[in-house]
């Protein structure tokens, strides 16, 4: 079995810097993906079968779309994005130490 | 590929519920015991990491967009079981705290990002690394990611809403992604290499995935 090597320290610490990179970069992200107005897939098969009318909004969420209230939009997802990324981080070493056994 | 609720069927969301919970029960059985110290940290960054590029909506020439899914890329540096929980973590967050994906539909969503696209990719990860590492993760992210759009197609083809369009829906979702997928493969390799580069040479900690 092979495996990805931690051997120098501080390795979480540049890795969650590349994640913050991906995170600062996110307002530009929007911000492009509204000046050109693409779609997913997913959105293009439900335009293609006339399905888009059908989708609901049960939980939007306290950050509906990656907004925050009061906001401007790409602030707003700059922050839904730091906040979303400290929540997983959270969510997933909480779920991680709930697996360990020693 | 996150599906909104109000596309599926509410037996095809009660099935892929039942499923995805199956499923977890599963493969926290699995990844139970398994996981060091060093291991945590990469579970809980690689899940940090996969949410903050999913951030990222990729414009692609034609008129599509896509963003990085991740599944193949945690399943081959964190190990199958594990790396589907860690994308399973980013889809629960991104419903409940952002509406992204239906909360009925959570189940299809796990089943499709964190299951599918994680166990195949692992799979044509496995099924090529002895010929050439770095082609077997670009493949293993644009198989991977082909495959979970394929099972989102198939769970909405089926759908009411779509009209049981089933061909037309999977053909949109699966060619759609077979084309967007060589930027997941591209992306999955850059996030290996790039968490490979971070952590050095000199291997302390073997894990079930990939020396990249």
């Amino acid at each position: 079995m092979t495996g990805v090597s931690f051997a120098r320290r501080g390795w979480s610490r540049r890795a969650l810097l590349g994640v913050l990179v991906l995170v600062a970069l996110s307002p530009a992200f929007a911000w492009g993906a509204d000046a050109v107005g693409y779609a997913e897939p997913l959105d293009n098969a439900a335009e293609a079968t006339g399905a888009t009318a059908a989708e609901t909004t049960i939980n939007p969420g306290a950050f509906p779309e990656y907004s925050v209230s009061g906001v401007g939009p790409y602030l707003g997802t700059l922050l839904a994005g730091i906040v979303g990324t400290g929540l997983t981080f959270a969510a997933a070493a909480g779920l991680g130490r709930a697996l360990r056994t020693d | 590929m996150h599906t909104p609720d109000g596309f599926l069927h509410p037996w095809m969301a009660a099935l892929f519920l039942a499923l995805a919970a199956a499923w977890a029960a599963f493969a926290v059985r699995r990844a139970r015991g398994t996981l060091t110290e060093s291991r945590l940290r990469l579970f809980s960054v690689v899940s940090a990491g996969v949410f903050a590029a999913q951030l990222l909506n990729w414009p692609i020439p034609g008129g599509t967009s896509a963003h990085f899914v991740g599944g193949a890329f945690a399943a081959i540096v964190l190990g199958p079981h594990l790396g589907a929980l860690s994308v399973a973590v980013v889809v629960v967050v991104q419903a409940l705290a952002f509406g992204d994906g239906g909360l009925f539909a959570l189940g299809a969503n796990v089943w499709n990002m964190a299951v599918v696209e994680a166990y195949v990719g692992y799979a044509v990860y496995r099924a090529l690394a002895d010929r050439s590492e770095p082609l077997a993760v670009v493949a293993a992210g644009w198989i991977g990611v082909t495959a979970a759009a394929l099972s989102a197609g198939l769970q909405l083809g089926l759908s009411p809403a779509f009209g049981y369009e089933l061909l037309t829906v999977a053909s949109v979702m699966a060619g759609g992604h077979l084309l967007l997928g060589i930027g997941e493969g591209l992306g999955t390799l850059a996030a290996v290499r790039f968490l490979s580069t971070a952590g050095g040479d000199d291997r302390v900690d073997a894990v079930e995935g990939v020396r990249a």
